[in-house]
């Protein structure tokens, strides 16, 4: 194209041979004669014909992205293959000892892809010193020692580092409620709050409780704002004659009156297991404690209850629900032998079936936790609140106050590094008869005395002049050489000791490392990480790449090779064939992949032939249509007329004339149809129908989706190998197309 | 241009009849789902309705004696002192009974587990809403982004600018839509907590409703607008090489002028169908967005009728994303013919 600055008006009264050098001299010399004895024309061209092979592969190394693409596809095809049959890791069955470890390449402590997780917002178990007192440093200090996230979770307190932590957040949505669950929470002062917000607080009710003698139930009780934890759904509280009382079964609501009245109640108790009454009784403001024993007692007569469960429902007629709750009760169970899914059984038929959804007036000042001797303490924070319990089907916390840390946990040395447990008396010997430890002091175990064995209990040892020595560090799994250091504690726990000896049922601390207790010579490292089932996420997602690969080579390989005779048959001969199974076609195109799909695969199951036979059912159209379009465009031309004209039969023309003069065209147009079934692969995964028992990228992406927020690496990297593959697969495609029919370049698709 | 157009349409009609029928005995084929409701007369009068509507028949039978049927029955009921025994009709009559049912009551099949008793019809016209309006504001932003990227790229092709946009439009056009979608989550609902990371309820605020669009028409729009831009681009490439722009720059005309009147009017001939087949393309809705991001969409409801599972609905849902489909086809195939007379797509050539 040209533009206006490329045409320049010349000057013309500039002398137009002003540059012209016309003292150049040309001689005879400057020239020499060539071939002067040779006939051209005889010889032959000395240069190598290119092949069209060759020439498309000089231009496809022109493309710099291709190539690249090229490459990295290659290195991805390679590894497929390659890393599940190098590493050694087991993806079949579950390891649970390594479970959700954090992807690491660097040292621990580099801060970057060294197996170390950031959480960020943990709520912490206060319970061990609520209140730490003293100077700010000090503060900082006894929350460092004595605050810790969710113990099951996350175990040892090695791998913590870096605590940091986030006081008091006002929760104020409906997860609050997932908040109370795992976490500690606490209820204190709500603040400022809009109106209409409705909050329910369940929380620990049950103090002093004393089965044999009396069982108290109290009916409102006073707490202290900072010393009330939460822990629902896990708590179960250990009576003196260590009964459980059930999980949380507790549900009351309770109402006063603005000025502090409380009506009293008519209480129903009710038997769970025989679903029948036993008795009403009222409760009574002047006294707020139920005593629950007596009044079984007293009802049924009994003094002992063996595997029992009684609840205790508060019926209360609903006129006025300014003045009246709904309906309330507390329910228990006590059961020594209880597992936990009678205890979760129980708590279930206790929420449905003895109480309705309660419909908390949101607008009523009524539902509210009032606080009392305000006056008094205000501007303090041990202000005093009521605290009421209720049930509702879904219980949900608003405004509740919880604490929270954010802090580094290092999952390697949590798994693998050391650990504080109790040495068995018979490994103690055992590394001493091994020769792994020197012990000054003799060691024997009193199991004929105390009847047990081989348990840590019932040492015999020595303990003031007790010394340890680790003499072979790579073979014992002990980190630490065992010191005795609370001698006292150990004294006060002997049965009995004369000069020297100390016998008694004590445990002895001991450091392990944890690898070398489970057989392991070193701390392993995973570069990915690895899943919720242990597994080596690095060689988890390359066998899935290898499922998903072959699953798009084989569509591929099929669908080309079906498409291809299709659109041949259609191109070549044209006509009433052309248009039956062009219609045919138009058919089955309109379907959408996912219906057939969807249809293929509830009527046959989902396993890797269906899901090939589902892909290849519209694959393969693409294919045809450009295979027609090209015989359409190839069978008028002069050498397949030509052809035909010295005897050629139909099979020979398509198969020796078009078909190759076509092939270039069609099959780098199908190319692109692996990564297209890589992506329909994934997606109906996505959609819950995927490949059972099989790693594929599509289901391990959807199956790690629900650690998106938890551990979003087990996301991550799936994603990277899924969006590298598609992408160098489409540049691939494209350079390889650009380079095989250079007429086509720029065209997209 | 009329018969051409009458062609097409009642081509693609029987297309559509054709694969519904083809659906419907494949969804039919498979064992029939029973109802599910915990109130008994509901179940009654569910199969009450299939009978009338001639995809069940019943035989009743006095409750008090015992009685087994030979063939064992869909379902039973008992009401009152009578004990219904319910039996599907053969898939053939049944196909007829719903073709009749389509054409005279527009009654399209009941829902069995979805929303029991509830006819397939109404479900998914509650599912719409969602679904269309989240696709109508992806198609308002990603229409104008794309076709803006693609003029920019292809009016300085292979300049920078060309290289940045093409390079981002193949990468993001590769990346599978559920990776954005996630780590939109991850990034902008967890990590920086902008925006929620599911789609609002109907007792949330309008500010929150609003917040709840942004990642899905992000999300959706991030496809579109790769593909028009590409789109875009390729077509402005290859008119702005042609002879007729060479033509129009030397009989005089400024390089704007011949851009705007020559090469975008001709660049835009294949680009108007597409969008206006985007425009039809609102009423299917994305499965992977809906399910991810919890939205109450024709998608995501193809996934609760799959699971269910509830073949009367999800034979609905497929309807709809069929017919979606090809009626995209034809508006693409028509609107070309009106914008470029000369072109009839679908015609022999």
């Amino acid at each position: 194209m040209f533009e206006d600055k490329d045409f320049e008006l010349l000057d013309e009264k500039a002398p137009v041979n002003e540059n012209i050098v016309d003292d150049v001299e040309i001689s005879d010399d400057d020239f020499t004669l060539t071939q002067i004895d040779e006939s051209v024309h005889e010889q032959r061209i000395q240069t190598k014909p290119t092949t069209f092979l060759k020439d498309s592969l000089k231009r496809f190394r022109k493309n710099k992205s291709s190539v690249v693409a090229a490459y990295i596809l290659g290195i991805l095809l390679l590894m497929s293959f390659l890393v599940p049959i190098i590493d050694r890791n087991d993806t079949r069955e579950v390891h649970e000892d390594y479970t959700f470890l954090a992807p690491k390449l660097f040292k621990s402590g580099t801060g970057f892809w060294d197996g170390t997780a950031k959480y960020k917002n943990i709520p912490v178990d206060i319970s061990a010193n609520p209140n730490p007192t003293g100077t700010p440093e000090e503060i900082e200090a006894q929350k460092q020692e004595d605050w810790w996230p969710d113990k099951d979770r996350f175990s040892n307190h090695r791998a913590i580092s870096k605590k940091k932590f986030t006081d008091q957040q006002y929760i104020n949505d409906s997860t609050a409620g997932d908040y109370a669950k795992d976490g500690y929470v606490q209820f204190g002062y709500l603040g400022s709050r809009k109106e209409g917000e409705a909050y329910d607080f369940t929380s620990r009710a049950i103090e002093n409780l004393n089965l044999n003698n009396n069982l108290y139930l109290n009916v409102f009780d006073v707490y202290d704002v900072n010393k009330i934890h939460l822990r629902e759904g896990k708590d179960t509280f250990d009576t003196p004659d260590n009964y459980h009382l059930g999980e949380c079964a507790l549900y009351f609501k309770y109402q006063e009156e603005v000025n502090r009245e409380v009506f009293d109640k008519e209480v129903q108790l009710i038997d769970y297991k025989l679903v029948h009454n036993i008795g009403s009784f009222v409760t009574s403001l002047a006294e707020p404690k139920l005593n629950i024993a007596e009044i079984i007692q007293n009802e049924t007569g009994q003094t002992t209850f063996q595997n029992a469960q009684f609840a205790v429902r508060m019926v209360v007629d609903g006129k006025d629900r300014n003045t009246c709750s709904l309906i309330g009760g507390i329910s228990f169970e006590y059961d020594n032998a209880a597992d936990e899914e009678t205890q979760k059984k129980f708590e279930a038929i206790s929420f449905t079936s003895a109480s309705p959804v309660v419909a908390v007036d949101p607008n009523s000042d009524k539902v509210r936790g009032k606080k009392i001797d305000s006056g008094k303490d205000e501007g303090k924070t041990n202000f005093k609140y009521w605290t009421y319990w209720s049930s509702t089907d879904i219980r949900r916390v608003y405004l509740a106050k919880a604490y929270f840390c954010s802090f580094t946990y290092d999952t390697y040395e949590a798994a693998f590094g050391k650990i504080d447990q109790d040495i068995a008396l018979k490994d103690l010997i055992n590394y001493e008869k091994e020769g792994w430890i020197s012990l000054t002091s003799d060691v024997t175990g009193q199991s004929t005395l105390y009847d047990t064995e081989d348990t840590y209990f019932g040492y015999c040892l020595d303990v003031k002049n007790f010394t340890c020595k680790i003499l072979e560090p790579d073979k014992c799994p002990l980190a630490e050489p065992i010191t005795l250091k609370d001698l006292e504690e150990y004294e006060k726990m002997a049965v009995y000791y004369d000069e020297d000896y100390v016998y008694g049922f004590f445990p002895i601390k001991a450091t392990f490392w944890q690898y070398k207790l489970k057989g392991l010579k070193s701390i392993p490292t995973f570069l990915m990480g690895t899943d919720r089932n242990g597994r080596d996420l690095f060689k988890y997602v390359f066998e899935g790449l290898r499922t998903s690969l072959l699953l798009g080579f084989l569509t591929f390989i099929v669908c080309f090779l079906f498409g291809l005779a299709w659109g041949a048959i259609c191109g070549y001969f044209g006509g009433t064939v052309d248009l039956l199974m062009e219609r045919f076609t138009d058919i089955l195109a309109g379907i959408p992949w996912i219906v057939v799909m969807t249809l293929v695969i509830i009527h046959m199951g989902s396993n890797f032939w269906t899901f090939a036979l589902a892909l290849c059912m519209t694959g393969w159209i693409g294919t045809a249509a450009r295979t027609r379009t090209q015989f359409y465009r190839f069978r008028g031309r002069e050498y397949v007329l030509a052809s035909r004209t010295l005897g050629a039969s139909d099979a020979r023309l398509i198969t020796k004339h078009i078909l190759p003069n076509s092939l270039g065209t069609i099959i780098t147009g199908a190319v692109l149809m692996i990564p297209s079934v890589i992506f329909s692969e994934a997606v109906i995964s996505y959609l819950g129908l995927g490949l059972q028992n099989i790693a594929s990228l599509g289901v391990i992406l959807s199956k790690n989706q629900v650690y998106l927020k938890t551990d979003p690496y087990l996301l991550i990297y799936p994603s990277i190998i899924i969006a590298l593959i598609m992408i160098s697969f489409n540049l691939f495609g494209n350079g390889l197309r650009d380079a095989i029919n250079p007429s086509l370049k720029g065209e997209e698709q | 241009m009329l018969k051409y157009s009458i062609k097409r349409v009642i081509l693609a009609f029987v297309t559509a009849f054709i694969i519904l029928t083809l659906t419907f005995f494949l969804v039919k084929s498979l064992p029939s789902s029973k109802v599910i409701a915990t109130d008994k007369n509901v179940i009654y009068a569910f199969y009450m309705n299939q009978v009338k509507l001639g995809y069940c028949t019943v035989i009743e039978h006095p409750a008090v004696e015992e009685w087994v049927p030979t063939v064992t029955p869909l379902d039973r009921v008992i009401i009152g002192r009578t004990e219904y025994f319910f039996y599907t009709t053969p898939i053939i009559k049944q196909y007829f009974s719903w073709i009749g049912n389509i054409v005279t009551k527009w009654d399209w099949g009941t829902s069995t587990k979805v929303e029991p008793g509830a006819s397939a019809i109404f479900i998914i016209a509650q599912q719409l809403p969602p679904t269309v309006s989240v696709n109508v504001i992806s198609v308002i932003v990603s229409v104008p982004l794309g076709i803006g990227l693609g003029i920019l790229a292809g009016l300085k092709k292979n300049t920078w600018v060309d290289h940045l946009i093409s390079t981002l439009v193949m990468v993001f056009i590769s990346i599978p839509s559920f990776v954005v979608i996630t780590f939109m989550i991850q990034w902008f609902s967890y990590q920086l907590q902008w925006l929620p990371p599911a789609w609002a309820r109907p007792d949330e605020t309008i500010s929150k409703k609003i917040l709840a669009y942004f990642i899905p028409v992000m999300s959706l729009s991030f496809g579109s607008v790769c593909g028009y831009t590409r789109f875009v681009r390729a077509e402005l490439c290859e008119v702005m090489s042609s002879e007729y722009l060479l033509l129009a720059r030397t009989k005089g005309l400024t390089k704007n002028q011949a851009i705007v009147r020559h090469a975008l009017r001709n660049a835009f001939v294949p680009i108007l169908p597409s969008i206006l087949a985007e425009f039809i393309g609102v009423f299917g809705g994305s499965m992977i967005l809906e399910s991810l991001y919890d939205i109450p969409g024709i998608g995501r409801l193809y996934i609760t009728a799959l699971n269910a599972p509830d073949y009367n609905v999800l034979m609905v849902d497929m309807a709809i994303f069929t017919t979606v489909g090809l009626l995209a086809g034809i508006v693409t195939d028509l609107s070309y013919g009106f914008i470029d007379p000369r072109i009839r797509m679908g015609e022999k050539r």
